[in-house]
């Protein structure tokens, strides 16, 4: 493994950091904030929106995790299940808190790669 | 030309490619942000630190130091195993700061429901879905009526303080739980933060109550009926005087010997009238179940001393209310200075309802009495327009506004009128407007607590002297054996005419005033030891005062029959036979009826099932038991008899009441002909030709059968009651999912055990039993002191309420020594 790898790694790893730290201290969009800066690092979105989703899936996936292990999320997920209509599935409330964690550190990587995208064909004209 | 095209192309991605970033990141962005398509803000609600997963954190009670801003010395709190509360505290105002925060840390998301409720301010939190009931309650006025009495408060009444450092607690709770992001989950998902609690939404909440037990619409339905069926037989059918025979708990004599003054006999409505009623009746139909009371239906009785196995007096009560998750009720002790009370309490409000004390102990049954008038006011809008006239003279309305706020729409104005009685709740043709007890400026909560503090009789029926609406039979016992019932309350007397219709808002048919204290029924220490009320009248035909008519403001009478029945048995009482009786299943209605349904089938030729159906009832003990076939063709049976003596009057008459809303009546109207009057004119409706009583029976038996075994299936051994019958708890958010049942249960509308309608949504919402001669306190609730359903104490009660048992009701001390407690030390 090169050097630039190495630091991509280790700039997604304190990214996830970051973005989890948000997300404990109740900025639950903090993924989104952490996707737009990871994006604005490269224009190819092949290259940043993996990371950035899984920043988002970290950051809202662990301290689900951490409820669960002090809490137990079983009477949770059922009842908000129930509350959504979902008749007591509880799967799909987790399903969903981690898909939208995704989205939003998947969907501020791409915009922001996609904007220096743009920005780059535009100064160039290619 | 061709070579430059794929160059313009790539020159477009990125910006196609940004676009749809644009597109996509807008669209999370703004469904995590804001709620969509009935679903929450997703981000906001569903984010593991500060969204709806908080509830699993919620859930979890544990000992605790914490430090409340409103408390002058540190209070402490127990909470037993099932989440009852024991607060303990060296000052009474520091008991309701606690009471407030416990409350608030249990039922704040119920106890905001209520408040909004009363204010009319749903809408804002569900949007138009709850405009017609945002608009109804601040025409009905609570709010208006909530904001004098705390004007009217004086700085020096106890109760001021009450509310007030009642609501310090519960806003101590509100601060604690937004920093800590532990609001209840309906808040994030509802999106929207609970507004600091005042003391106008406590007596808001116990509007509610008065309105749930005392606002009818009887008065319109009366109208309707005179109307279609014709005043012969409305008055026949609809007496003021039950037709059945009941057993008041009051048989006098009574202080005042002369005959109500002024009310007339029933004569018949004008079109105009009966337009007029059929307007509001339509209005108030259309509203959402809960605001207009259809009846109630509660138990209560004493047992003196004298009577009782211990030696002490006992006490049961059980008031009949919607079931729902969480329940009304809260379960906690109060110890202070002041205040020595246990029971429950409705998340609100800072006292306890029900329940005992160091000396006494206390239930409540709705007293059923007319509180309820309308008023058809004069008008003239082209020579007085924006008036009504009144005792000799044009009046202008007092018009109040309001800004009603709707989620996801414009916000709502909304100017309701207010004549001398109340306010004008229908303008379709004529103007009508209510007078409403409920709209009488009370202090209802301060008698309460007031009576919570009495150590005996005098001291108690002297308390509920103040109080209002709605109307209760307080039944009474105490640690010296003594026992007592006095269905407190306001009787509005009108000077003339007919109550129990809409009247003329000219003046002459105004309310005058209540009946004297003195006067209002009631019993201490009765010769044979016995008290009881089940929402029947409490009084006998020689009663020197109107307080309503049979029809549907008093219930018919079985429950209170069949306790009566129970308690005047030879030989002593007991707790357990207390216990018993509360979910006591026999049918009393039946106990009459069945023997005389037999008797008209003696000389049927009878097919072999309904052979099998007559041997089932004739071994039949009368009891709605879940297992018991009898009891689900009783049920039949009598649904059918009802509908085959009346529906031809019914149709024949276009009458535009649904008999299920009267039926009440209808079962006392048959009952009494059944018994005493078997060629009454009612069984030979238009079209049947003359006949019986027994030749009906026959009929509604024969037609009843195809119908069940089209339910039920063919053999009658299988039709048990508990395939019918079921019992819902019903969510309070309307959230089925979180609802339990339906689950078979036994009772029907007319035992002890009350669970009428299907599925069955009323009852029994607490059960307590006392014996001060044991000195043992017992009482249960269906549901959990939590409303977090994923809290242990969601409904962690229904299977031992299910069951007829009673929890202990512990004393602080008791509860610790009890083990497996949390405590929560508090500290200024």
């Amino acid at each position: 493994m090169g050097h630039a790898a190495v630091r991509r790694y280790v700039a997604i790893f304190l990214a996830a950091l970051l973005a989890l730290a948000g997300v404990l201290l109740g900025l639950w969009w903090a993924p989104f904030v952490i996707g737009v800066a990871l994006g604005a690092l490269d224009r190819r979105a092949r290259i940043v929106v993996p990371p950035g989703a899984a920043i988002g899936l970290i950051a809202w996936a662990i301290p689900l995790a951490a409820v669960h292990i002090q809490y137990g999320l079983g009477p949770t997920t059922r009842s908000l299940a129930a509350i959504m209509g979902f008749d007591h599935q509880g799967v799909l409330p987790v399903v969903l808190t981690l898909l939208v964690g995704t989205l939003l550190g998947a969907t501020g990587a791409w915009l922001a790669s996609a904007g220096r995208s743009a920005l780059t064909s535009a100064r160039t004209g290619t | 030309m061709t070579a430059v095209a794929p160059r313009r192309r790539r020159a477009k991605l990125p910006l196609l490619n940004l676009v749809g970033a644009a597109i996509v990141s807008a669209a999370v962005l703004y469904v995590s942000f804001f709620p969509v398509a009935g679903l929450p803000a997703l981000g906001a609600a569903f984010n593991p630190t500060t969204g709806a997963w908080t509830m699993a954190a919620d859930a979890q009670v544990t000992d605790r130091m914490l430090h409340l801003s409103g408390l002058q010395q540190p209070v402490r709190v127990v909470l037993e195993k099932d989440g009852t509360a024991h607060v303990t505290a060296r000052t009474d105002h520091d008991l309701f700061v606690a009471t407030g925060y416990v409350h608030a840390k249990f039922r704040l998301f119920q106890m905001d429901l209520l408040r909004r409720q009363g204010a009319g301010r749903l809408s804002e939190i569900v949007g138009k879905v709850a405009l017609d009931t945002d608009r109804f309650e601040l025409q009905l006025g609570l709010l208006r009526t909530a904001e004098l009495e705390w004007a009217q408060l004086p700085a020096s009444d106890p109760l001021r303080d009450a509310l007030l450092a009642y609501a310090q607690g519960v806003n101590d709770r509100i601060t604690e739980a937004e920093s800590t992001h532990q609001l209840d989950a309906m808040f994030t998902l509802l999106g929207y933060h609970p507004q600091p609690w005042t003391p106008v939404d406590s007596l808001l909440v116990k509007g509610d109550m008065t309105q749930t037990l005392n606002f009818t619409d009887t008065p319109l339905v009366m109208a309707l009926l005179n109307k279609s069926l014709g005043t012969d037989l409305a008055s026949e059918w609809f007496p003021i005087l039950p037709p059945n025979q009941q057993a008041p708990y009051d048989p006098g004599p009574y202080g005042k010997v002369e005959p109500p003054q002024g009310i007339a006999t029933m004569t018949a409505m004008t079109d105009a009238q009966s337009a007029s009623a059929q307007a509001v009746y339509e209005r108030l139909a259309a509203l959402p179940a809960g605001l207009v009371s259809k009846g109630g239906a509660s138990n209560n009785w004493a047992v003196a001393g004298a009577k009782s196995a211990s030696g002490g007096a006992l006490l049961a009560g059980d008031p009949h209310l919607h079931l729902t998750l969480p329940a009304i009720w809260f379960q906690l002790t109060q110890e202070s200075p002041g205040f020595h009370t246990s029971g429950v309490s409705i998340p609100g409000t800072p006292g306890v309802l029900i329940g005992h004390n160091q000396h006494i102990a206390w239930s409540l049954t709705d007293a059923q009495n007319q509180q309820t008038f309308f008023y058809m006011e004069k008008e003239d809008s082209k020579t007085h327009p924006g008036m009504y006239f009144w005792n000799g003279a044009w009046r202008k309305y007092i018009t109040v506004s309001y800004q009603i706020p709707v989620l996801g729409g414009a916000t709502e104005h909304l100017t309701v009128k207010w004549s001398v009685h109340g306010p004008v709740i229908s303008e379709r043709g004529q103007t009508t407007s209510v007078w409403w007890s409920g709209n009488l400026p009370s202090q209802d909560l301060g008698v309460l607590m007031n009576a919570g503090r009495a150590s005996n009789w005098q001291e108690f029926r002297e308390a509920l002297r103040g109080w209002y609406s709605p109307t209760h039979n307080f039944v009474y016992a105490d640690d010296k054996g003594n026992i007592g019932l006095i269905s407190a309350g306001y009787y509005p007397q009108v000077a003339k005419g007919q109550p129990w219709m809409p009247m003329p808002g000219t003046g002459e048919y105004d309310v005058t005033g209540t009946i004297p204290y003195d006067d209002i029924p009631q019993a201490y220490n009765p010769p044979d030891g016995i008290i009881w009320s089940a929402n029947q009248r409490q009084v006998t035909s020689s009663y020197p005062y109107y307080i309503g008519t049979a029809s549907n403001f008093f219930d018919p009478g079985y429950r209170a029959n069949e306790i009566h029945r129970v308690l005047s048995q030879p030989g002593k009482l007991s707790a357990s036979d207390m216990q018993a009786l509360q979910t006591d299943t026999h049918d009393f209605l039946a106990s009459e009826i069945v023997p005389v349904l037999l008797q008209s089938l003696s000389k049927e030729q009878l097919t072999p099932q309904e052979s099998t159906i007559v041997q089932l009832l004739r071994n039949w003990d009368f009891r709605m038991e879940i297992n018991s076939s009898a009891a689900t063709i009783w049920s039949y049976f009598y649904g059918w008899y009802v509908y085959e003596v009346f529906n031809p009057w019914w149709k024949s008459r276009a009458v535009p009441v649904e008999m299920q809303e009267i039926s009440d009546t209808l079962d006392q109207d048959l009952e009494a002909w059944t018994l005493h009057d078997p060629s009454n004119r009612a069984f030979s409706a238009p079209g049947v030709g003359s006949r019986s009583a027994a030749d009906a029976q026959r009929a509604a038996f024969h037609k009843m059968i195809p119908q069940i075994a089209k339910d039920l299936g063919k053999d009658p051994n299988s039709w048990t009651w508990g395939r019918v019958h079921l019992r819902v708890l019903e969510n309070l958010a309307e959230v089925k999912g979180l609802n339990y049942g339906p689950r078979p249960d036994r009772g029907d509308g007319r035992t002890p055990l009350a669970a009428g309608d299907y599925p069955s949504t009323h009852g029994p919402s607490w059960r307590m039993v006392v014996d001060w001669g044991s000195g043992t306190f017992q009482g249960i609730y269906p549901g959990g002191q939590s409303e977090n359903p994923a809290s242990d104490w969601y409904m962690d009660r229904v299977d031992t309420w299910f069951a007829g048992r009673l929890n202990p009701m512990l004393t602080a001390e008791q509860a610790v020594a009890a083990g497996g407690i949390r405590t929560w030390d508090m500290r200024p």
